[in-house]
């Protein structure tokens, strides 16, 4: 492809470092500690974040289910994505693997009612078995049973078997 | 030592979820940034970025109405832009390859992948304080230069040579 011309290259003031100033002797790791700390207190509400979280996936499936829409298929996909995003650090990285293979359900399938709601409710839930039986690792049997079959359904749909 | 005055900075978190961005918060918080703003989507993001002018700007990208792209697409081009050079680090769940580069060519000057860590949130903001991009602007585009590195800052070993002596040639495949 022709490359676009005129093309203006400069380099702007940096005022962020004019402000913060330098670190020249490395990394605050004093600051890097407050933070491990800061992220630890906040670990008693995680599993709280989470079953909100959780609750809203079930309240967005619900709706989809009853009208499959442009709008309810966005709603659904986001509350996925948000537990992709979010499970990982919220210490349940099952759920961050299952709402993963929801969201590329979701996404691959252009047209709302097209998307399968039987395995769209198996991911749903699957993630509420995890977090109900506090499934916080990434080697559980069971959850990797399940999560492996979602895949693999998924994977199935995708490729049109 | 006390390293950067975070103290100094105005940090703008966008994210429609409220406990990502609690997290976020309290991260930059204990990193010593005392002014942060936060929105809750798109549209209160661009009110904010114009009422409060932040230094930096972390913007989930999957928000609904105005979208994290739609935002950063603003924040660079239009004529009620504050700075248009305001380091955006993008933080998403989004990973694959084709999404950061549709960030990239949006603007975002940083990527942070969820799940979020203390070490990633400290490593993109001295990336957008250490190693500012040059900014490019052409027909299509304005923003930071995509390229992630100039030429003279790599001090590793000379890999081409390498390369295109491993590459197979017509004559031997």
């Amino acid at each position: 492809m022709a490359r676009q011309l005129p093309i203006e290259i400069f380099m702007p003031p940096n005022i962020l470092k004019a402000k913060v100033g330098s670190a020249a002797g490395g990394i605050d790791m004093a600051a890097i500690k407050r933070a491990e700390a800061a992220m630890e207190t906040l670990k008693v509400e995680f599993h709280d974040w989470l079953a909100s979280d959780v609750a809203q996936l079930g309240t967005s499936r619900d709706a989809f289910a009853a009208a499959p829409s442009a709008t309810t298929r966005e709603d659904l996909f986001r509350a996925a994505h948000d537990l992709k995003g979010e499970a990982d650090t919220f210490e349940y990285p099952m759920i961050a693997r299952m709402a993963a293979s929801l969201t590329k359900l979701i996404d691959a399938t252009n047209v709302s009612t097209a998307i399968p709601l039987g395995l769209v409710d198996a991911h749903v839930a699957a993630i509420r078995v995890v977090f109900r039986e506090k499934i916080k690792t990434s080697t559980d049997r069971i959850a990797t049973v399940l999560v492996e079959e979602l895949e693999a359904r998924v994977a199935e749909m995708l490729s049109g078997a | 030592m006390s390293g950067y005055r975070f103290d100094r900075l105005k940090v703008l978190v966008v994210d429609d979820n409220q406990h990502m961005r609690k997290l976020v918060v309290a991260i930059l918080q204990a990193f010593g940034v005392v002014q942060i703003f936060e929105a809750a989507d798109g549209n209160r993001a661009w009110t904010t970025l114009r009422e409060a002018n932040p230094d930096v700007v972390i913007l989930d990208w999957m928000m609904e109405g105005l979208s994290g792209i739609d935002v950063v697409k603003m924040v660079r081009t239009s004529p009620q832009t504050p700075n248009p050079f305001v380091p955006i680090i993008m933080l998403t769940g989004y990973t694959q390859i084709d999404h950061v580069r549709q960030a990239r060519d949006a603007g975002v000057n940083e990527f942070l992948a969820k799940p979020v860590s203390v070490k990633a949130v400290m490593s993109r903001l001295v990336s957008v304080i250490e190693h500012p991009r040059p900014y490019v602007r052409t027909k299509a585009y304005f923003g930071p230069c995509r390229r992630r590195r100039g030429k003279e800052e790599y001090r590793g070993p000379e890999r081409r040579a390498t390369q295109a002596d491993a590459m197979p040639t017509d004559a031997a495949a």
